[in-house]
């Protein structure tokens, strides 16, 4: 229910900082994801309407009204804008995904909901645990997974990014001039650090709930104070609640029914599904657990640092870990008079996607591609598109990035293929 | 049943003591962890800065010695130009010719000096464009004056008026003294086109005085109290408008006319003040040296004061294995160099010298590279509304 509203305030959020435009419909080009490029914006009318309709949905889950349909809709609207373009790649964004796809198969409808008020058949005040282990898992896995991430030489030793990012807000009142010290950057980051590696473990332990709660909300609350990261924290915050035992949500219950005034019986009731289903959904949730215990580590695949060429970079829970930064300068080289036109990035991408393109060679490639189509439009004959591009990680200073003489528009951005134009760092 | 429930307790305590020993460990652990971090950072600097980075004072500095005097420049010879067009107007002979001239030329370079700073109250008179839209557009210059209407503030009239449209109009194109003095005087159209400069300049001036007026009033201070780094913050307005006018000087006054867009094929005719035909450069220069001034906190004086260098400084910026505040300050001088070796006019350098002109612009690229992607990373400006998670 909780994800239900927050998730109705983040889209109502996001409509209202006119998101919708800046990122589905200003937009001259998107930068698709490999595998789904067919998946393109709506018009205008179309956007607003489709995220008109994910803030009902997202009621409707609140609710538990119509559970099973709203909750589909949602993950298949709201996974459909994201695939639009990976300019907006978030890692909260991938996490709303994948909640939202397995709260489809959870009986979350079954007790203080509209649904089972509706129907009393499906009403149910028991569940079995393996459904809420689900979604602890998850969130298990988000938190360890970008503690591990965390474990690396810039992180630990350095306290990158966080000397860059903590001393940037020094006019703060109070704790302003303790952001400038260097304590505290490897403070926060080793504490960021241990408190991703063990928080999961510690939500786990009846016992240890309420003293690791408080650890989520200080920890998030420092998050959502310091970085630009929307929503996130207060996700993070209210799903975590999962790990307090049931007597914690009914009391909350009890507290909501009193605004309510809406009465249940006091009998007990266990949903229990039938073997068929219960064996088809924990064979959807073991692939769905694979690959997330996969995922993060196809990076060893590839070559190279993997913060600078960011090859198997995303949907890894790698979450505020770089402080990367570029720029580029793309050059079509027509192969007939030998000359070059140097390309204003303004005139075709946003800020937001150049400044995202700058530092990422999947969607160098993409755009590449984009500005060939667009010159032989314009009557030229299969012309290079190379790029010069420099960027910085981690306050190391801007260096060349790519080899400015490689024809990007004739490279692949299979997963196949690793992306040996990239400089090594 | 007492038996059962002391060894239930006993059992939970001997769980409990098993946890409380895991976490004395891991606290054990996360202390020393921190010390040796702590530890380690001592060893590296010995002498530590202490003192906190002054942001309102660098602020200040910017805006009472930077700005502010530059606007005020700026201001007054807005004033003589309007003054010796009336003069012009009023006596039509070479000698009242010759200083409007002058005066514009003065006016166009003071303007290089405040070109940088499109945040508050100029964002809101949007002075780039209305000021210096060019290449100038003859054909809608020539019809507006021709039909005597015409309304500046569309945006069809942004490439018709402001700077370019008076270097058109009283440098004119392939006109003699008197030839030109003689649009102004004796031909039908003498008082459309006497009417359209006024409009012109008094369109600027009065952009201008309200500018001036909004900095002298309460922006100073707003732009002095927006401390942090967040959006909207004094410093991200300073560094992203910095970048944008970079960009302009490499794009605008040099790249296009050298046909860096144009697949080599050089536009002399899209310089900057390209009637007057002998101060693009100049006006390169003094761009750049407005963009030294704001990062170095240099004033009108030549007095340096807290400026972004201060800021990199403080906060140990590194470009490779040197200061950031060092190599940037190191290309500034070499592109000032190279920029010196090009001459006027840029119309005819373009093609004349090409590798002249070449080599300044690519040092404007590695300069504009420091200032727009080491600059803003290393301050940690957040320039974007939209929500990051670290990239």
């Amino acid at each position: 229910m909780a994800f239900g509203f927050l998730m109705l305030a983040s889209i109502l959020r996001f409509i209202a900082k006119g998101w919708v435009y800046d990122m589905y419909l200003k937009p001259k080009i998107f930068f698709p994801y490999f595998g789904f490029e067919w998946v393109k914006p709506f018009g205008q009318t179309g956007m607003y309407i489709l995220f008109i309709a994910l803030a009902i949905a997202a009621l409707f889950i609140a609710l538990g009204f119509l559970y099973r349909i709203s909750t589909t809709f949602f993950f298949l609207a709201f996974t459909y804008v994201e695939l639009i373009d990976k300019t907006n790649y978030l890692n909260h964004y991938y996490f709303i995904s994948i909640a939202s796809f397995l709260i489809i198969f959870l009986p979350a409808n079954r007790y203080f909901s509209v649904d089972a008020t509706l129907n009393k058949k499906i009403a149910a005040t028991h569940v079995p645990n393996y459904f809420v282990l689900t979604i602890k898992f998850q969130v298990f896995i988000v938190y360890f997974f970008a503690g591990i991430a965390k474990l690396n030489s810039d992180w630990l030793l350095h306290a990158q990014p966080l000397k860059i990012w903590l001393p940037a807000h020094s006019e703060m009142p109070l704790i302003g001039t303790l952001l400038t010290k260097e304590w505290t950057a490897y403070f926060f980051s080793w504490f960021g650090c241990i408190y991703d590696l063990l928080i999961p473990f510690f939500l786990f332990i009846p016992r240890f709930v309420r003293p690791a709660y408080f650890f989520v909300i200080v920890f998030h609350l420092a998050t959502s104070l310091f970085f630009n990261i929307g929503m996130f924290p207060y996700i993070m915050i209210c799903l975590t609640t999962i790990f307090f035992t049931e007597n914690f949500h009914i009391r909350i219950i009890h507290f909501l029914k009193a605004f309510t005034k809406s009465t249940t019986k006091n009998e007990q009731t266990v949903f229990s599904p039938s073997a068929k289903t219960l064996k088809l959904f924990s064979v959807l949730f073991i692939i769905h657990f694979t690959i997330q215990l996969i995922l993060p580590f196809r990076y060893a695949l590839y070559p190279g640092n993997l913060f600078w060429t960011e090859q198997g970079y995303r949907f890894s829970w790698r979450v505020m870990l770089m402080e990367k930064a570029g720029t580029a300068f793309f050059y079509v080289h027509d192969r007939t008079t030998n000359g070059e036109i140097e390309i204003d990035n303004k005139k075709y991408l946003t800020y937001m996607q150049e400044k995202m393109m700058a530092t990422q060679p999947d969607m160098m490639i993409d755009y590449a591609k984009f500005l060939k189509a667009e010159f032989i439009k314009q009557g030229f004959k299969d012309p290079i598109i190379r790029a010069q591009s420099y960027v910085t990680l981690n306050g190391s200073g801007s260096r060349e990035f790519i080899d400015p003489q490689v024809d990007l528009s004739s490279q692949s951005n299979s997963f196949l293929k690793n992306k040996d134009w990239v400089k090594k760092y | 049943m007492i038996q059962k429930a002391i060894n239930r307790t006993f059992v939970y305590d001997q769980k409990a003591m098993k946890l409380r020993g895991l976490t004395f460990i891991l606290s054990v652990c996360l202390i020393t962890l921190i010390f040796i971090a702590c530890k380690k950072k001592a060893k590296d600097k010995t002498e530590e800065e202490e003192t906190k980075f002054d942001k309102p004072a660098m602020l200040a500095n910017c805006a009472d010695n930077v700005i502010i005097p530059n606007f005020q420049a700026f201001k007054s010879a807005m004033d003589s130009l309007v003054y010796s067009f009336t003069a012009f107007t009023q006596s039509k002979d070479v000698a009242t010719l010759t200083t409007l001239r002058q005066k514009y030329i003065t006016a166009i370079i003071k303007f290089q000096h405040i070109s940088t700073f499109e945040f508050g109250p100029s964002e809101s008179e949007i002075v780039r464009s209305n000021f210096n839209t060019y290449p100038t557009n003859t054909l809608t210059i020539n019809s507006n004056i021709s039909s005597g209407s015409y309304n500046l503030g569309t945006v069809s009239n942004l490439d018709a008026k402001g700077f370019p449209a008076l270097d058109y109009l009283i440098f004119g194109k392939n006109e003699t003294d008197a030839s030109l003095i003689a649009l102004f005087d004796t031909d039908p159209k003498a008082a459309n086109r006497i009417a359209y400069v006024t409009a012109c300049l008094s369109e600027m001036q009065t952009k201008t005085n309200s500018i001036v007026s909004a900095w002298n009033n309460s922006y100073r201070n707003t732009f002095v109290g927006s401390t942090g780094s967040q959006i909207g913050s004094s410093l991200g307005l300073l560094v992203n408008q910095l970048n944008f006018e970079i960009d302009l000087l490499k794009n605008a006054k040099i790249g296009i006319p050298l046909g860096k867009k144009s697949l080599g094929v050089t536009l002399p005719e899209k310089c900057e003040a390209f009637y007057a035909n002998s101060i693009s450069i100049k006006l390169a220069k003094e761009c750049l040296a407005n963009i030294e001034d704001v990062y170095l906190g240099r004033s009108t004086a030549g007095a340096d004061g807290k400026g972004l260098d201060d800021l990199l400084e403080s906060i140990d910026a590194m470009h490779g294995s040197e200061p950031l505040n060092a190599a940037i300050k190191n290309q500034f001088a070499v592109t000032q160099s190279k920029l010196n070796l090009v001459a006027e006019p840029l119309s005819s350098s373009v093609n004349n010298a090409t590798s002249t002109v070449d080599a300044a612009y690519l040092e404007m690229v590695k300069l504009l590279v420091l200032l727009k992607t080491d600059t803003p990373s290393a301050l940690g400006i957040v320039i974007t509304y939209q929500d990051g998670d670290g990239d």
